[in-house]
């Protein structure tokens, strides 16, 4: 049934995407994981990067980020743009070495960072990927996080992309209705000027109805009385019954912890620091 | 503008108990302010993704946020949970969803827009009055900035970080930071900030209270969740702000440590780790327990 599609950047392309991401309809492992324990997986690969200056410990951890979002399908979109950003990322840093000069260690640190936060970049994309607003929430109720939070996270993940939307053709309808600036003026300066100013003007019908919304949201929420049973334990029981941790979930963990661990044991045996690589 | 607002039934949380009409939320219309500044910030956060930034040579000219949607959202409903909101939803929104979270520097971010949103929300009495829209829009960039530039200047004088840019000419980072300083000021103070807010706060004011079920704030009487006026809470922004220095030193040393070494290393060694941390522990800790001792006291 899958339709081809051609135009692959249209808005509206970018918004099913968008939805996409949100709703975790790709599958893949994480998504059929627990989502407490794809929590504690994400947790192991976000803090460990930060205990090592090991290039090899760093560049192990960054291919097991790389699988895991192979595994967890993440889509293009998301997947463009974390690329995209790592590829400025390296051209701002080659421009900074012809700028400096002879000055590498500055270049050399930079790489070691870009080489951590695109390993916690990739971490969280493959987790927050899979994880629905749903499963999310409940996984943050789970570990007693604030239901304000938890209800927040998964509020948000299911609005974005109504909001993109609502956004996008309430500015269609004031492009509609405006005659554009007749001469560009200096660079372009009348046309920016003139698109701003719509997109500040579609902030006032956005306000209003994203404040009618998040009301009836609320309201309905407390007709079904989300306060108490947040609060109340029984709630909480029930609402949090069928989270259960299975076989595939403990083996997902211990194969990450192995790998991390042989991630440090590659670094006990090569090491190489980024000092290293300038003499 | 503003027809005068009447309302036949008495709202949620509207008591005229005490000697002055007073105006408490309820627990929904926090969590409805909560989420609309989040949401909204969200939105706004995603379309400055597409545009791009400029940079002539080290400044940086760009449009660092929409300063009007928090400042609006502050000065209509209640400036304390819109400052928690509006900085979770950036997160949320741009840096988990989009996959481009930057670890530590995202809770200095978090703490240091906090404060910003908070103070300038309550500066803002009356919403519809210029002046005090036009000091609020600046107290936003001005506290957030200020703030930021600070960490960047105590970062040198510190040593994590190099001084120079031009060289032999340690006073070229102070000029950098006070030009990029004035270059946020207008661009997002100015350009996205008063002139926006002067049309929208006005426009919005007494239309979309009442979609939210709430009553329009009426200029003198108390604000919801405003700022304490207490020496309390201004010690708890002061500690939450030394707190979001040393998130920022740890994320510096990270990148440091290696390009300094062995000197730094020497001069401070590992401990200098620990030692920060447990400095953002307790500092966090003991902001948080005067900010709740400030707000019990303004409650009374």
């Amino acid at each position: 049934m899958a339709r081809k599609q051609r135009d692959v950047l249209s808005v509206e392309w970018v918004k099913l995407e968008l939805i996409r991401t949100a709703y975790a309809t790709r599958g893949g492992l994480f998504s059929v994981m627990d989502p407490r324990m794809v929590l504690g997986w994400y947790l192991i690969l976000a803090i460990i990067p930060w205990f090592t200056h090991n290039l090899t410990v760093l560049a192990v951890l960054f291919v097991v980020a790389a699988i895991s979002v192979a595994l967890a399908r993440v889509g293009p979109l998301i997947l463009a743009l974390f690329v995209f950003g790592l590829l400025t990322e390296a051209v701002y840093i080659f421009i900074a070495a012809i700028f400096f000069g002879g000055d590498l260690t500055t270049i050399m640190a930079l790489l070691e960072l870009t080489l951590k936060l695109g390993t916690i970049s990739m971490a969280s994309m493959a987790a927050f990927v899979s994880l629905d607003p749903e499963k999310l929430s409940d996984a943050l109720l789970a570990l007693r996080a604030p239901a304000l939070l938890a209800f927040a996270v998964s509020y948000g993940y299911r609005m974005l992309p109504i909001l993109v939307e609502e956004f996008n053709t309430v500015f269609d309808n004031y492009r509609l209705r405006s005659a554009p600036p007749e001469k560009p003026g200096f660079l372009g300066f009348r046309s920016i000027a003139h698109w701003i100013k719509m997109a500040i003007l579609a902030f006032y019908p956005i306000f209003l109805n994203t404040a009618q919304s998040v009301r009836t949201t609320v309201e309905a929420l407390e007709t079904r009385g989300f306060t108490y049973a947040t609060v109340d334990q029984r709630g909480r029981n029930i609402r949090l019954a069928y989270l259960k941790v299975g076989a595939l979930d403990l083996a997902v963990v211990a194969v990450t912890i192995i790998l991390v661990a042989g991630a440090f044991w590659c670094g006990q045996v090569w090491p190489v620091y980024h000092v290293d690589l300038l003499r | 503008m503003n027809a005068v607002y009447q309302r036949a039934g008495t709202l949620r949380g509207a008591t005229t108990a005490g000697n002055k009409p007073r105006y408490d939320l309820s627990n929904p219309q926090k969590l409805m302010i909560f989420v609309l500044s989040m949401a909204l910030f969200g939105l706004s956060n995603i379309l400055l993704e597409i545009i791009p930034d400029i940079h002539i040579g080290p400044v940086d000219i760009s449009v660092a946020y929409f300063v009007f949607i928090p400042l609006t959202m502050a000065a209509l409903f209640s400036p304390f949970w819109v400052a928690l909101g509006a900085p979770l939803g950036e997160i949320i929104f741009t840096d988990l969803l989009m996959g481009d979270f930057s670890g530590l520097s995202e809770i200095e971010g978090f703490i240091q827009m906090f404060l910003a949103i908070y103070i300038a929300g309550s500066a803002i009495r009356n919403p519809g009055n210029g002046v005090q829209i036009a000091i609020g829009a600046l107290l936003i960039v001005v506290v957030d900035k200020f703030l930021s530039a600070a960490v960047d200047l105590a970062k040198v004088w510190v040593g994590v970080e190099e001084a120079e840019y031009v060289e032999g000419l340690p006073e070229s980072m102070l000029l950098l930071e006070g030009v990029g300083f004035g270059v946020d000021l207008i661009i997002s103070g100015i350009l996205f900030g008063i002139l926006p807010a002067m049309w929208l706060i006005p426009a919005l004011h007494g239309k979309i209270e009442p979609l939210m079920g709430m009553r329009p704030r009426v200029a003198g009487e108390p604000i919801p969740g405003k700022m304490p006026n207490s020496g309390l809470f201004v010690g708890a922004a002061v500690l939450l702000s030394i707190a979001s220095f040393f998130f920022a030193f740890l994320e510096a040393w990270d990148v440091s440590i290696g390009a300094f070494e062995p000197e730094f290393l020497e001069e401070y060694g590992n401990g200098f780790l620990w030692i920060s941390v447990i400095a953002i522990v307790v500092v966090t800790g003991l902001a948080i327990m005067f900010f709740r001792k400030a707000q019990h006291k303004d409650n009374r």
